[in-house]
């Protein structure tokens, strides 16, 4: 710590260097903390997912499968609970404004009990077929507080009176799911269904499930498939566990991205702060030299120059996540609505890697100088020789 | 003026090899920036390229009305039969429209990385391959119509399991062989293609997705559009197949461009803050430099003109680096997302866009240190050490 005086005044010794130098470690870490924070919420949606809730639809889509499939699953062993559910599909207003409704019969509770709506407001869904229950996000997107008529546009459902216009009111809104980055909107199937026209009533577009055990899962995943494998509604099973796992985003490796291009910003960076740091040394060799002289060790001529390569990083890197987390709240809104590409998180393992990075910049971009120091020859540099 | 400005930026450059691993910033910084910025958007191009190539403007796509996807969009037995009686359809030698009612849709597959995912089975009728002169078999053969075998395109296997001839692919009531493997060179050399009626008989489907015709001419669409929105019996969108992919291409383009071009623009400014690092130190380093040039009668102008070239030449070299980077790593390559499996392009465009990136880095980066060079007193600079 006696050496911090020594080097403050090194740094301020160029002023703007100093500053460029730390602007720019701040912005690569900005993309740093963005980018490794996409990882952490990849990592954290995995580990939210439950190993017991299972999804299953008709394998080779087509507009559902009869209502009797939710009942066949929930006769297959190890099947605790089950619910249907048809996917209203739409818009609103504009095409552009692409929106879906999940309409569930009234078993959702038992395979959703953790999505936080309320039994009351459930039983509100229940009394009043175009009730709704939104979350935060969509309330937000849509402009809808309690009480708010939500209408919405859907030429791919039919329905008997020919209309295409769908009429909601919004019972309540909920909170969001951090898992779930473009929020959800409930509602009740037997609004939907009865609006078909009579022959094509009675249909679902997905059964969800528990599982009586997570350990066994997948086996029960395995077995809905197989049940339903050769009959005339092919099945499609799949774990929320094994849905929500690994950082695959149609088919893009993201974590494989996101860390070439985190990777790219601190190459960037330590390439400067070499520059930087080498610079500096160079400039005050006979300074060095002076310190050395006077009985300075090796050891901790090369402490003050890591800490002068370290300073700049550290702080950058505080600055640049401290900044990515401030970015990444306002991404929603500049994203076109219905991607559902998850905002990233920046969890205490973020900070961990960028505190560990910054320091890894330090400690290389100081490597090349501290060299020169330890073998210089005091009386040539003192010269002014070296 | 000009004459000075050659004559001072020619100083500059020679005297660049002495301020090598500082200028070495700049390039290192800007190659960093543009090799990201190209990668992503190599994606982008590949697949609109391709997007843009499997729509083409002499055909007509019919869907549903409002349907924004050929999967969501649903066309009648009955319906079919009125669109291709449609005028404006150009005709096959034998006389009958050349306009074939398709089904897509989309099976289950596994990712070469193990992962589930989709693909997308087409349905080519008795029309399929004329339509498309574009269609040529590869190997093996072609499906025999009523019978249950598919072809597979050329990119599929790039992306998913078993989609080499040979291979079976599981489907209602049964597996289906690939027979041969065809190449479209589109969106199409991505997926799987049966006969339209087998298809939709296993799948139990009891109507098309669409319909595509060929047109007459490119004049004969308006006689077309008109003859099916005039007709009350159906609830048809017509649209060019060009302007239909163009459309489906807009969400994920405009998408992947603002995750793109964001990444590009805090790189970019990162690599904006260490060249005017560096430039404040090379018109330091040449301080004397540049006094004398002054004392002897050379112009401000010529001098700051002379520090922001050099930036802009460390930046363009910086940015070709990058490009190049990024050209030998991808232009080419398969990329896929979604269902679609697609060539990976670094286009010229996209070299264009990493030069004027890299200039307008160099000129916001060059200006200041440019103005304190032109700015600085003759005597003093001539002064200090």
């Amino acid at each position: 710590m006696k050496y911090l005086p020594l080097i403050w005044a090194a740094i301020l010794r160029k002023p703007t260097r100093a500053i460029l130098t730390l602007l720019s470690v701040m912005v690569a870490f900005t993309l740093f903390g963005l980018m490794i924070g996409l990882n952490a919420t990849f990592d954290s949606v995995a580990e939210k997912a439950r190993a017991d809730r299972i999804f299953t639809w008709p394998r080779f889509g087509g507009d559902g499968v009869p209502l009797a499939v939710a009942r066949q699953v929930a006769a297959i062993p190890g099947v605790k609970a089950v619910t249907a559910m048809n996917f209203l599909p739409g818009y609103v207003r504009d095409p552009k404004n692409q929106v879906f409704v999940l309409m569930t019969d009234q078993n959702v509770a038992k395979v959703f009990g953790d999505y936080g709506v309320a039994a009351e407001q459930w039983n509100a869904v229940w009394k009043d077929r175009t009730g709704i229950v939104m979350s935060q996000f969509q309330a937000e997107r849509w402009h809808k507080k309690v009480g708010d008529t939500f209408t919405m546009i859907s030429k791919q459902v039919k329905r008997a009176d020919g209309k295409t216009s769908w009429d909601f009111k919004v019972l309540a809104v909920i909170e969001d799911m951090p898992q779930i980055s473009n929020g959800f909107i409930f509602g009740n199937y037997d609004y939907i269904d009865k609006a078909k026209p009579l022959a094509d009533q009675g249909k679902v577009n997905e059964v969800d499930l528990l599982a009586d055990d997570p350990a066994t899962s997948s086996a029960v995943a395995e077995r809905i498939d197989h049940a339903f494998a050769n009959s005339a509604t092919p099945m499609q099973t799949i774990t929320e566990k094994l849905s929500r796992s690994g950082s695959d985003f149609g088919g893009l490796d993201i974590k494989k991205i996101t860390g070439g291009i985190a990777l790219a910003g601190m190459f960037m960076v330590l390439f400067l702060t070499g520059n930087g740091i080498a610079e500096s040394v160079r400039e005050r060799f006979a300074e060095f030299a002076t310190l050395k002289a006077i009985g300075f060790t090796d050891r901790s001529v090369t402490a003050m120059v890591v800490l002068e390569a370290a300073l700049p990083c550290v702080i950058g890197a505080a600055l640049g996540v401290g900044i990515a987390a401030f970015l990444a709240r306002q991404i929603p809104g500049l994203m076109p609505a219905g991607f559902g590409l998850p905002l990233p998180t920046m969890s205490p393992m973020v900070m961990l890697w960028a505190g560990a990075c910054a320091f890894a910049v330090a400690l290389l971009s100081a490597a090349l100088p501290v060299l020169w120091l330890r073998r210089m020859d005091i009386a040539t540099a003192l010269s002014g020789r070296g | 003026m000009l004459r000075q400005i050659f004559i001072v930026a020619a100083i500059n450059f020679r005297s660049l090899r002495q301020r090598l691993w500082r200028s070495m910033v700049i390039v290192v910084g800007m190659a960093c920036v543009i090799g990201v910025l190209l990668s992503m958007l190599s994606l982008t191009e590949g697949m609109l390229a391709a997007y843009i190539k499997t729509g083409d403007p002499g055909r007509a796509l019919v869907v549903s009305a409002g349907a924004q996807s050929e999967g969501t969009s649903s066309i009648a037995r009955d319906n079919a039969r009125l669109i291709m009686d449609a005028p404006g359809i150009a005709k096959a030698p034998d006389g009958s429209p050349m306009a074939d009612p398709g089904i897509n849709s989309g099976i289950p597959v596994i990712r070469l990385n193990g992962r589930p995912a989709y693909n997308n089975l087409r349905g080519f009728g008795r029309m399929g391959v004329m339509l498309r002169p574009e269609f040529h078999l590869v190997s093996g053969r072609m499906f025999r119509p009523g019978t249950r075998e598919l072809v597979v395109g050329v990119a599929a296997k790039a992306e998913f399991k078993g989609m080499n001839v040979g291979d079976k692919v599981i489907l209602p009531d049964g597996e289906w062989p690939i027979v041969g493997s065809f190449s479209t060179g589109d969106l199409l050399d991505g997926q799987l293609i049966g006969d339209t009626e087998t298809v939709m008989k296993a799948i139990r489907r009891p109507a098309y997705n669409s319909v595509l015709a060929r047109l007459d001419s490119p004049a004969s669409f308006a006689e077309f559009k008109r003859a099916l929105t005039s007709n009350p019996a159906l609830a048809v969108d017509p649209i060019l197949q060009s302007d239909w992919y163009k459309k489906i291409s807009e969400g994920f383009s405009t998408f992947f461009k603002v995750i793109a071009y964001g990444i590009g623009i805090i790189m970019g400014v990162g690599a904006l803050f260490g060249c005017l690092n560096t430039m404040y130190a090379a018109v330091a380093a040449r301080g004397r430099e540049i006094a004398t040039l002054r004392a002897i009668g050379y112009g401000a102008f010529p001098v700051a003109v002379s520090v922001i070239l050099e930036a802009t030449a460390l930046s363009v070299a910086g940015a070709g680096l990058g490009a190049g980077i990024a050209w030998m790593l991808y232009d080419g390559a398969l990329g896929a997302f979604g269902s679609n499996v697609f060539k990976l392009t670094v286009s010229p465009a996209l070299i264009g866009l990493a030069v004027l990136w890299a200039v307008a880095v160099a000129l916001l980066g060059g200006i200041l240190p440019s103005i304190r060079a032109a700015r600085r007193p003759v005597v003093e600079a001539l002064r200090a050490t």
